[in-house]
């Protein structure tokens, strides 16, 4: 009885049998999408129309003239733009929340809860929010700008200041997310390290400088491979706000395949958009990934 | 010195405060502001300057809930408690499904040091990372010949691309923390491996799976692009009804707060009633 049992519980044939039973029917599931996935490569060497049963192969033709069409230049410049944006604010902003909530006080805890609030509102109700409270007339935000005395804001609505409203949006939406990992970042920092750098005479700038920040990076970078991934794809906000426009000024690659579908019916055309998008999508979170990795395993070589 | 160190403290105070005001209007404005609107009346609401100050009126409520039929039926108002109710069908169920399939999947990755696992684990996180509209345009053409379009099965299988993955990443984090030793009495005492998840394990982690089933919730309730591409008048959910709202002729901004503030619920429930248990959980699906 007792060791061996044990380990033949773990590591036995029949037990891995089991474990893999267990494992089966998620795999399943999630593997039975790679099936949509292959036919979408497959329509996307075609001519087919949403709403006809036709199609003839036309190879790269789709493609080709993707590359001729300058609105789909237009479209992945402003996907990058959006997603570097994204980092760009989210991360320093909810590197400053996370900190603030460090702090102990007494109304940290209330703070905790209110600060997630956003993440769990639908991103589609975020922006229609937003989009009111952005009216550039009746909209309580310019309202506020000229209480302060500055001058109001066009938002959504001139092509020049539209992608960085939308942005905003998301960095109301998703700021939360980094907030979450980054206050768990914090609380790992093993104490005695911070410790010894006060004994030091380190004051609170140095040991954010010194010890917090070096120890965050690994969850900066894990917070930069979501939220890269996910705005790189973003469609909810900027399709409950300004579906693409005004001018084309927050058309993304996601929209533009979604208009492409629905709007124009070129199901074949559509399906390259996405293809290119879900490439950039593949090979930039695979970097962030394996910088994560990286980082985690210098962690603990340590 | 004593001053020096007064002063610095109610500098810190200061910075502290102003810090917290900044990010209390940042978070909540947009929230409280919304939910004032959905409490007034439309003279009210394109009152400029903007009113902080008015006689509130559950009519928005109402109307987007229980609003006229014949405007439903004109197509001038959204069916809106239909949508709701469709929401929780598809998340409800497709949180259901992914729980009975999840659990003992996360069981298996924590435990069962299978080669592989991590790749597994890998695979299931990439699930994330593509545009949804690789698998659901096509999904679309698929669904449509099969008769899985707007159905409440095809629904509630497309969502398991949403709620599995979470379920299965923030589980397996749950059963991690779990010490092996639980498992080995029960081991001892010859049970096998599904009752020894069943018996000892699902109870210890417990509150664990249900703020992963709390979360898949939210994220499956919160999305609208697999409506928007695969339900029809019959499933349509409670984020494609509130965009209706606000596409008819006319804005009815204070039915559209309203229906902002119910479509925006159950994350609020989530996150005033489980706040540590959902802040674990993300963490844990996305650190681990």
């Amino acid at each position: 009885m007792s060791g061996h049992d044990v380990e033949a519980y773990r590591r036995g044939w029949r037990a891995r049998l089991t474990y893999w039973g267990m494992l089966v029917p998620a795999l399943v599931i999630l593997f039975s999408s790679l099936y949509p996935f292959l036919q979408g490569i497959l329509t996307s060497l075609t001519n087919r129309k949403l709403y006809l049963q036709t199609e003839d192969f036309i190879g790269l033709g789709n493609f080709e003239t993707l590359i001729h069409t300058p609105l789909f230049w237009t479209a992945l410049g402003n996907t990058l733009i959006y997603a570097v944006l994204v980092v760009v604010i989210q991360i320093p902003l909810g590197l400053g929340f996370a900190l603030l909530l460090d702090v102990p006080s007494r109304v940290r805890s209330f703070f905790r809860t209110t600060v997630v609030l956003p993440l769990l509102v639908p991103p589609v109700v975020a922006g229609l929010m937003w989009k009111t409270m952005m009216q550039p007339q009746s909209g309580v935000l310019n309202w506020l700008l000229q209480a302060v005395g500055l001058p109001p804001f066009s938002w959504l609505t001139d092509p020049s200041t539209a992608l960085i409203s939308v942005v905003l949006i998301d960095a109301w939406v998703f700021t939360p997310f980094a907030v979450i990992i980054f206050m768990a970042g914090l609380q790992s920092v093993p104490p005695e390290i911070e410790e010894a750098g006060r004994v030091d005479g380190a004051n609170a700038w140095q040991i954010f400088r010194l010890i917090r920040l070096p120890w965050l990076v690994p969850y900066i970078v894990l917070v930069a491979l979501f939220r890269v991934a996910d705005s790189l794809k973003q469609l909810e906000i900027i399709y409950a706000t300004t579906r693409g426009g005004p001018l084309n000024a927050t058309r993304t690659l996601h929209i533009m395949a979604y208009e492409e579908a629905y709007r124009w019916s070129n199901l074949g055309r559509a399906m390259a958009i996405v293809f290119v998008l879900w490439l950039i999508c593949y090979l930039i979170s695979g970097l962030l990934l394996a910088l994560w990795q990286k980082q985690e395993k210098a962690r603990y070589a340590v | 010195m004593r001053s020096s160190l007064t002063a610095r403290k109610t500098a810190r105070t200061a910075l502290l405060t102003i810090g917290y005001v900044l990010m209390a209007c940042f978070v909540l404005f947009p929230i409280v502001w919304i939910l004032m609107m959905s409490f007034k009346q439309f003279g009210d609401i394109i009152a400029y300057p903007p009113r902080f100050l008015f006689s509130p009126t559950l009519d928005n409520y109402e109307q987007i809930l229980f609003g006229s039929e014949a405007e439903q039926a004109a197509g001038q108002m959204p069916n809106f408690l239909g949508n709701l109710i469709n929401s929780i069908i598809i998340s409800g169920g497709a949180v259901i499904v992914s729980t009975l399939i999840g659990v003992p999947a996360a069981f298996a990755l924590a435990r069962g040091a299978l080669l592989g696992a991590v790749h597994v684990r890998f695979t299931v996180l990439s699930f994330r990372f593509g545009p949804e509209l690789a698998i659901i345009l096509p999904l679309f053409l698929i669904y449509k010949q099969i008769g899985l379009y707007d159905s409440y099965v095809g629904m509630i299988l497309v969502h398991q691309l949403i709620t599995l993955p979470l379920v299965i990443l923030i589980t397996t984090g749950f059963f991690r923390e779990v010490p092996v030793e639980i498992e080995e009495a029960a081991v001892l005492d010859g049970a096998g491996i599904w009752s020894t998840l069943i018996r000892v394990l699902v109870p210890t982690v417990m509150p664990g799976i249900a703020s992963a089933m709390i979360i898949a919730f939210i994220f499956s309730w919160n999305n609208l692009v697999f409506g928007l591409v695969l339900a029809g008048g019959e499933t349509r959910p409670v984020t494609m009804g509130i965009l209706q709202a606000m596409t008819f002729d006319q804005i009815r901004w204070g039915q559209m707060a309203a229906a902002a503030m119910v479509a925006a619920v159950p994350g609020m429930i989530a996150a005033v009633w489980f706040q540590s248990r959902i802040i674990r959980g993300l963490t844990l699906g996305a650190v681990k």
